[in-house]
């Protein structure tokens, strides 16, 4: 039971060190729903002839290829380096615009989805306490019913592994929304490089 | 003719000689480990294992030893700079995590996040010399230029305490906005700077009447407002211009120090937290936690030069004096 007490104090912590603005957040890192374009631009601002441009066919097709994480770093980073020989600011503007825009709803998407995470964890641990007020109830009774009790400690020992199991894997959870993030502020970065 | 001739190969020569390097050490809070770089040529000397989650760091005023929280070991660590050697560990409570070391070199005066207090160690002796109770989850620490009084803001209470740095106690609160984060005195000591991370603003404070004048606020075209979150501060020598790193907005304020008036953000790295000056104010260095580089600021030009890839999540920086 000691350890479910650790997993508890973990949650708490974690929701606690960043000040508890939003309780359904189980991770360290702070949340922060959406990122925005000015933290990773500071090239000019896109306009409407930009955003048309990012529709492009061609250049929609290089975004979709630089913003795959299975496409090493500096491989992209050349690729773009290459591109920008080629591309006044209107068109590296239009390829920012089109990661970013990849990229972040993407994103948005896991921040839910470990709000969501977060959330069944403390249903679990709401459900863990329950199975442990029914062990203590039914160890009380006397005669004990032992098959009753067996019954319930599997029903214990179950969810706390589930539970275990989705907490070790949190660290990991939590870290991809930053992998995220590097990977377009890097891209960014080499983009910017090419600005004339 | 002869004497000008001389003196103008004089000038030529103190031109072209470099201006003195400087190491510059970067604490990395993931690497359980410093960075050094050089202040001039801007590589990488080398990387030196210096205990768990290392955090806030700074170096005496002789440049002899550089202190370093090492905030999951419970104690401030203490470095050889030149060798990087381990020489001593202080008692620092629990988590310490930022610290400031009295002008003179001595005391050090440690923020403990989690039991509310501020610890004031000896570093000659190595000796506790006082603990004093603060606010909730005591973070940021600052200290007057005299050295006579020391800055304490608590993230939870919300306040910045002043304390008398040779009574220890608290003679005066300020609140300011939401999760103070940093204080920095100018040194001339007319202004305190107390950042806000939730509040998103920069207290700017009287320390003769502790009376806030100023709050600098930020708006970013492009950039959404809770991605603002202001942490580190420093101020240049002659007060002209201060500097805050504004977190996951990835930049940079550049403030006027006479009118308060935010002049530029630069864009740096990412999750930009802490900062530090060379000695001659020509550059600034601020770590950048996500991204794990430190951007290197031109001060005079206001335009970031250079990023040097360090460790794992850089949390602090400071430079050698000499």
């Amino acid at each position: 039971m000691r350890y479910l007490l650790v997993a508890f104090g973990l949650l708490a912590g974690a929701a606690h060190a960043e000040g508890g603005a939003d309780p359904d957040w189980p991770c360290i890192q702070r949340k922060q729903p959406h990122l925005s374009l000015g933290q990773m631009w500071t090239g000019p601002a896109p306009d409407d002839a930009v955003r048309e441009l990012a529709r492009k066919p061609e250049l929609a097709a290089l975004a979709d290829r630089l913003e795959q994480r299975r496409l090493p770093l500096p491989q992209a980073e050349a690729e773009i380096a290459d591109y920008a020989k080629s591309a006044d600011n209107q068109h590296l503007t239009a390829l920012m615009l089109a990661i970013f825009d990849r990229i972040e709803p993407h994103r948005a998407a896991l921040m839910d989805g470990i709000a969501r995470y977060g959330r069944k964890q403390v249903d679990l641990a709401a459900r863990i306490e329950g199975h442990r007020h029914e062990m203590a109830r039914l160890e009380a009774i006397d005669p004990p019913d032992f098959d009753a009790i067996d019954a319930q400690e599997q029903k214990l020992d179950w969810d706390m592994r589930i539970f275990q199991d989705r907490q070790q894997a949190l660290t990991y959870v939590c870290e991809t929304p930053v992998i995220l993030e590097q990977r377009v502020f890097a891209l960014g970065r080499a983009i910017a490089a090419g600005l004339k | 003719m002869i004497d000008r001739i001389a003196l103008s190969t004089l000038a030529l020569l103190v031109a072209a000689s470099p201006a003195a390097a400087n190491r510059v050490f970067v604490s990395n809070e993931r690497g359980n480990d410093v960075t050094v770089l050089d202040s001039e040529t801007l590589e990488v000397i080398g990387t030196y294992p210096v205990g768990a989650r290392p955090r806030g760091i700074t170096i005496s005023p002789d440049g002899k030893e550089l202190y370093v929280c090492a905030s999951d070991d419970d104690l401030v660590r203490v470095f050889d700079p030149e060798t990087m050697q381990e020489t001593h560990t202080l008692p620092s409570g629990p988590d310490p995590e930022l610290f400031v070391l009295h002008p003179s070199g001595n005391p050090l005066y440690i923020a403990n996040e989690d039991d509310n207090l501020v610890t004031v160690v000896d570093t000659k002796t190595h000796k506790m010399l006082a603990e004093i109770p603060v606010g909730v989850e005591p973070e940021g620490m600052g200290i007057s230029p005299d050295g006579k009084v020391v800055i304490n803001t608590s993230e939870t209470t919300n306040m910045a305490h002043f304390i008398n740095s040779e009574t220890f106690e608290i003679f005066a609160n300020v609140l300011v906005d939401s999760r103070p984060r940093f204080a920095q005195f100018n040194d001339q000591g007319s202004k305190l700077y107390v950042s806000s991370e939730i509040g998103g603003s920069v207290s700017v404070i009287d320390p003769a009447t502790q009376a806030i004048t100023k709050k600098i606020t930020f708006q970013i075209p492009g950039v959404l407002p809770e991605a603002i979150q202001p942490v580190g501060v420093r101020v240049t020598r002659d007060g002209s211009r201060v500097f805050v790193a504004l977190g996951p907005a990835n930049r940079v304020a550049v403030i006027d120090g006479a009118t308060d008036e935010v002049l530029d953000y630069l864009l740096v790295g990412q999750r930009v937290w802490q900062m530090g000056f060379t000695p001659d104010d020509k550059f600034l260095f601020t770590t950048n936690g996500n991204s794990n580089d430190v951007s290197v600021i031109d001060v005079a030009a206001m335009k970031v030069v250079k990023s040097v890839p360090v460790g794992q999540q850089p949390w602090g920086v400071v430079v050698a004096p000499n």
